[in-house]
């Protein structure tokens, strides 16, 4: 029951903020994706590079449970590739769906109908679509800590790549 | 609840617009008048921003972004990597357990993902409860049924924005499936743990959006550029 209560609460939190930043409005979205707002992008990066560094800490502390998603080069490129049409399609991912709907944006509210349908039929088809796209060039759950070897070093590359991708967006899109 | 006191009872329109009354009268205007629309949106992009920047109903990007990143270190600490793509199949188990129990004990996508008792769809639910007390407390964000940049280039077409939706979303949610996860369960999450599945998926994902929003929408940039 705890646990309930902790989903509902970091969901109302998480979806408060994501309302208040901009990124629930799918014409923000659009005008990110077409480099003429760099609000969002720039948000979400250092978002993630602000969480490696506190994740980090509560690692250190030994705090925390993480579980680092495998790579398959096929599948994760290729689902990769799917996201990205119906992401720029409609300017929604499934976070930002479940908080427009929410706010009242009846175009979410179809792109929510839409997610479970797709999740549908994607649930219909794992057993045949899985051993098919995601095991043959699944290679682990591998970190950037294997590559560096360092989990600080690792933590502190992100950050690096993350705020010269933060710089570069602050350059390149217009609206900045 | 609140919005009932803040605003007048409409007489009884269609429920749409009794929903989301708050969405229609912003955007009347910018919808009927195209030209004003195409100003309006010129000033966004003029470099007068800057100064505008006060005006902007939007929190500033850095202290949003400490915020979120607060939150996910919290669920990171309380319950683990977040997600929220995973709250589509919650919901769809709960569902499909009355309708076909039997189907969903048997499927191998549903026995991996906990049903609506659980942290995920809590978290999904709460995202819907929080989009909703954003956008009731705030007066200044424009609750939209319709981004106006679609609107001027495929036109006032609620049919053709929402089967665009329909099928976005349908799209979002079969990727996310595939890979695992979504913009936050799989980019955010996955880059804040350092998976180089989250990155790759990040890398992707925004290029072709990129990509996507360009083809679509293009010309619209190029009209407004012209002026």
């Amino acid at each position: 029951m705890t646990m309930i209560w902790l989903g509902l609460f970091s969901g109302i939190a998480f979806g408060f903020v994501v309302q208040r930043v901009g990124a629930t409005d799918a014409h923000k979205m659009a005008r990110s994706h077409l480099m003429l707002d760099a609000d969002i992008p720039r948000f979400m990066l250092l978002a993630v590079a602000l969480s490696a560094v506190g994740l980090f800490g509560l690692q250190s502390a030994g705090v925390g449970r993480v579980l680092p998603l495998p790579t398959s080069i096929v599948a994760t490129g290729l689902a990769a590739v799917i996201f990205g049409i119906g992401w720029g399609l409609t300017g929604y991912c499934p976070g930002t769906t479940w908080a427009a709907a929410g706010e009242g944006r009846m175009d979410a509210v179809f792109a929510l109908l839409g997610g479970l349908a797709g999740a549908a039929l994607f649930a219909h088809l794992h057993e045949t679509l899985v051993p098919l796209f995601y095991d043959p060039t699944n290679v682990g759950q591998i970190t950037l800590t294997d590559l560096f070897g360092n989990q600080a070093i690792a933590v502190t590359m992100l950050v690096v790549v993350f705020g010269l991708c933060i710089w570069g967006i602050g350059t390149l899109w217009k609206n900045s | 609840m609140p919005r009932r006191q803040r605003q007048p009872p409409p007489p009884p329109p269609a429920v749409e617009e009794r929903l989301f009354k708050k969405a229609v009268q912003p955007l009347n205007p910018e919808a009927t008048a195209a030209p004003k629309a195409a100003t309006s949106h010129a000033e966004d992009e003029s470099p007068m921003e800057r100064t505008n920047k006060q005006h902007s109903p939007y929190w500033h990007w850095i202290p949003a972004a400490f915020a979120l990143s607060g939150i996910i270190v919290f669920i990171f600490a309380t319950y683990g990597p977040p997600a929220s793509s995973s709250g589509f199949v919650s919901t769809l188990k709960g569902l499909l357990a009355w309708a076909a129990p039997d189907y969903v004990a048997a499927k191998a996508h549903y026995k991996a993902i906990p049903g609506p008792g659980s942290w995920l769809f809590a978290f999904a639910l709460g995202m819907a409860i929080g989009g909703f007390i954003a956008g009731r407390t705030s007066k200044d964000i424009p609750v939209r049924d319709m981004p106006p940049i679609w609107k001027r280039r495929f036109g006032d077409s609620r049919a053709k924005r929402y089967g665009a939706t329909f099928l976005g979303g349908f799209l979002i949610l079969f990727g996310s499936r595939l890979a695992g996860g979504c913009t936050l369960g799989l980019f955010i999450s996955g880059s804040t743990q350092l998976a180089i599945s989250g990155l790759y998926f990040g890398v992707i994902i925004f290029a072709v959006a990129m990509l996507t929003a360009r083809l679509l929408f293009g010309k619209v940039v190029q009209q407004e550029e012209s002026q």
